[in-house]
């Protein structure tokens, strides 16, 4: 047993920092620190950059240009990537799609749509959830008929993340009704450009068009579209989901989000404040223990030696420490919390800020931040998943 | 970074469980507890394993292991309930006496580590609480070297079966660590079972002889303190471990309205909020572990992090058990209870969850993290 990196794992760390702090935009960077508003061309362009460097898709094996980096380095690359304050990388891409087309999908595909992904140019979105379709996934309706060579794809997707900019979404549609509710769904690329496709924003608590739904009528998708085999869908979601480990537990983020917590509490004169003080100390504990878990399974996973079921303590965790962190931010201004100006949290906005310019964000990301136990598989359901592995 | 434990680690952690699946069984353990618990029978029984030489140094008759190794044996002690000092006499003791003068070494080492002696920490005073930096208990020098002890020592662990004690006192310049002997003139030893099945005892000194441990007394009592948390945190890994597996046992077997209860969401959830306590005390248990060997700013911010940790989810995992036992969670009789007890004074040993909360917040850094 042993705490610290080796010296290679070191050495790896700081090319990556070198390399981060040389090619990370400083009024990109500036946003992320302040938690200031990214529109679409700050998040591509990060992934452009990083594109360019081979490290968009930094999860990925060497045979499809990827970095092929282990558990561990693609830790450091994240942890150096969020202390830096670069933008979190939009997964819809290159962490979710990604690795489905890569085991699943044909040598075509491949070529087709794994270069666009790396390079950062074509901006890919999820279509998982329906209105009817939430906790429950398996019982999704959107259709996708075959007619010859083509699907055609009929319902209605929603929660879609940043959908507004999607050139491409993968969607899981039902191709048919027999038997078990998951065995009839199918893994379908649909391009957005594409005839009978619409995208409505949905406004959210911060005032914000984070998500959207996403209608479908008529859609004609053509059959080359489909991933692997018609009605195993589910089955490719499924490993998409194994896919995603530690990351889910944003646990870098966290900790650049408490420094930044800190700063805030220190200007708003609560630091010295013990009762609140020490709800910090409380939150760094948390902080560090979740890092701890994350270590282990890391650590697990490069030896192959103990393999952790954490995946759902890591999400539930995770998405409670991004939850509190934000809630004491928005403590921390007080009544400043209170006024709701979006041109405020617009970076180089020469306005009278009120209170002081770090207050303007601070409610928005709290209320912002109660997605986090809401989505990627409800809290409650992960809850439900812990104590299957424990109660069988 | 790799968490993963050795061939010899592994096989540490075999021999204990051996030990504790073949002679300490509940009904053992409950018949101790109820005659008073007294362990010194199950004490020696461990230094025939050897295990009480395990933080001993080669030279003087131990076997030299470090704080991952005291770490897998206290996670099996816990597992197992078992309710000897050890981490008080086998890793607490040779860690305070580390800075001893080389005759005091030579006479107690070999003697921890074949467990023909007991050796305590005994620091806690009515007023001082969980602090290191305060004892009332005065030290005078006797001439020739030698010193008197004048003063009280509240819940020394196993104190009326010990044969020494290691006592911090103020010399008028500072705390310093003394060795007291169980026999020495002017002390008053008063014994008293503890809810935890085991024993403890407050100590009165007057006029007291005493040798000289170490003269940087906080500094040496912050060091073996640090052990003691690290052993304390990885008991209640053990305890916690074996507790929610008991529990999960029972929701299994046990039926109300036709059906296991462990059909029921409310509980299950339960159970994962528990397992979660459980993992991040264990992630915790192997930072305190791991970061024993730091300077001491680094290694008491670390230790006091774990205990806090380590405290919330003893207490969640404990209290949470019991209720999801019911009414057989409440027995005398059942052993869940007894693991509940444990992990319950166990929080309070080394300082509680809110003294140490109090030393993360004084010791807050600008950055945050495992390595920070």
């Amino acid at each position: 047993m042993d705490l610290n990196f080796t010296p290679e794992e070191l050495a790896f760390r700081a090319e990556i920092r070198a390399w981060v702090a040389e090619n990370l935009p400083k009024e990109i960077s500036h946003k992320v620190h302040n938690a200031l508003r990214l529109s679409r061309d700050d998040l591509q362009r990060w992934a452009r950059i990083l594109g360019k460097k081979g490290w968009h898709g930094w999860a990925w094996p060497r045979q499809f240009g990827g970095p092929g980096w282990n558990a561990v380095q693609r830790h450091l690359f994240e942890e150096e990537c969020a202390l830096a304050g670069a933008p979190r990388i939009v997964p819809f891409g290159p962490v979710m799609v990604a690795p489905v087309i890569m085991a699943f999908g044909s040598p075509d595909q491949q070529r087709r749509h794994l270069p666009g992904i790396m390079s950062g140019d074509v901006w890919w979105s999820q279509g998982y959830s329906e209105p009817g379709a939430g906790s429950d996934l398996a019982s999704l309706k959107t259709r996708a008929e075959r007619r010859g060579d083509y699907y055609v794809v009929n319902g209605q997707k929603t929660w879609t993340t940043l959908a507004q900019h999607g050139d491409w979404i993968f969607c899981l549609v039902r191709t048919s009704t027999e038997g078990k509710p998951q065995t009839g769904i199918s893994f379908l690329l649909i391009d957005m450009k594409s005839p009978g496709v619409s995208v409505r924003p949905i406004v959210m608590l911060d005032g914000e068009p984070e998500v959207n739904e996403v209608f479908f009528d008529n859609v004609e998708v053509p059959a080359d579209n489909l991933v692997g085999e018609e009605n195993k869908g589910w089955t490719y979601a499924k490993y998409l989901l194994s896919h995603e480990r530690t990351n889910i537990a944003d646990v870098n983020r966290a900790k650049r989000e408490l420094e930044r917590l800190k700063r805030i509490a220190k200007a708003e004169g609560v630091w010295d404040d013990a009762r609140f003080r020490d709800q910090i100390a409380l939150l760094e504990v948390d902080i560090v223990a979740l890092e701890m878990m994350v270590l282990r399974v890391l650590s697990g996973e490069r030896s192959g030696k103990q393999s952790l079921d954490v995946a759902g303590l890591l999400k539930i965790r995770g998405s409670e420490i991004s939850q509190r962190y934000t809630e004491l931010m928005m403590l921390a201004a007080g009544p400043y919390a209170a006024p709701f100006r979006q041109e405020a949290m617009e970076a180089g906005w020469q306005g009278e800020h009120v209170g002081a310019a770090h207050l303007a964000p601070l409610a928005g990301s709290y209320f912002n931040m109660r997605k986090t136990t809401i989505y990627g598989g409800s809290n409650e359901v992960q809850r439900n998943i812990v104590a299957q592995t424990v109660l069988g | 970074m790799d968490f993963d434990f050795t061939d010899d680690q592994i096989s540490l952690r075999d021999a204990v469980q051996r030990w504790v699946d073949k002679g300490f069984s509940f009904e053992r353990r409950h018949g101790i507890a109820k005659a008073g618990g007294r362990t010194r029978d199950v004490y020696a029984e461990l230094g025939e394993l050897g295990l009480t030489g395990l933080a001993v140094p080669e030279s003087h008759g131990g076997m030299g292991f470090g704080p991952v190794e005291a770490m897998v044996v206290m996670e099996e002690l816990g597992r197992g309930l078992v309710n000897a000092p050890y981490a008080q006499g086998a890793l607490v003791a040779p860690a305070l006496l580390a800075a001893a003068p080389e005759a005091l070494r030579r006479q107690w080492m070999p003697k921890i580590a074949d467990a023909s002696a007991l050796v305590v920490l005994a620091h806690q005073e009515r007023a001082a609480r969980y602090r290191l930096d305060q004892a009332a208990t005065r030290a005078a020098p006797a001439g020739g070297g030698a010193w008197t002890l004048d003063g009280a020592k509240s819940v020394v662990p196993a104190g009326d079966e010990a044969d020494a004690y290691i006592v911090p006192a103020h010399t008028g310049n500072g705390i310093h660590l003394f060795l007291v002997e169980r026999g020495a003139k002017g002390l008053a030893v008063t014994g008293y079972p503890t809810h935890d099945g085991a024993r403890a005892a407050e100590l009165k000194l007057a006029a007291t002889p005493a040798a000289l441990i170490a003269e940087d007394g906080v500094g040496q009592l912050e060091r073996g303190v640090d052990t003691g948390i690290a052993a304390a945190c990885a008991e209640g890994v053990g305890l916690m471990d074996r507790l929610l597996l008991l529990t999960a046992e029972y929701l299994n077997t046990r039926k109300q309205f036709g059906v296991p209860i462990a059909s029921f969401q409310a509980l299950r959830h339960r159970i994962a909020d528990a397992k979660m306590e459980l993992e991040l005390g264990r992630s915790m248990s192997y930072y305190a572990t791991l970061k024993l060997g730091e300077a001491a700013d680094a290694r008491r911010r670390a230790l006091s992090q774990a205990k806090v940790q380590l405290g919330r989810s003893m207490r969640y995992v404990g209290q949470q058990c019991v209720q999801l036992h019911g009414g057989i969670g409440v027995t005398d009789e059942y052993v869940g209870s007894h693991y509940f007890k444990r992990l319950t004074l166990l929080e309070t040993t080394f300082g509680d969850t809110l003294h140490h909360l109090g030393e993360v917040s004084a010791r807050m850094q600008n950055t945050a993290g495992v390595f920070a």
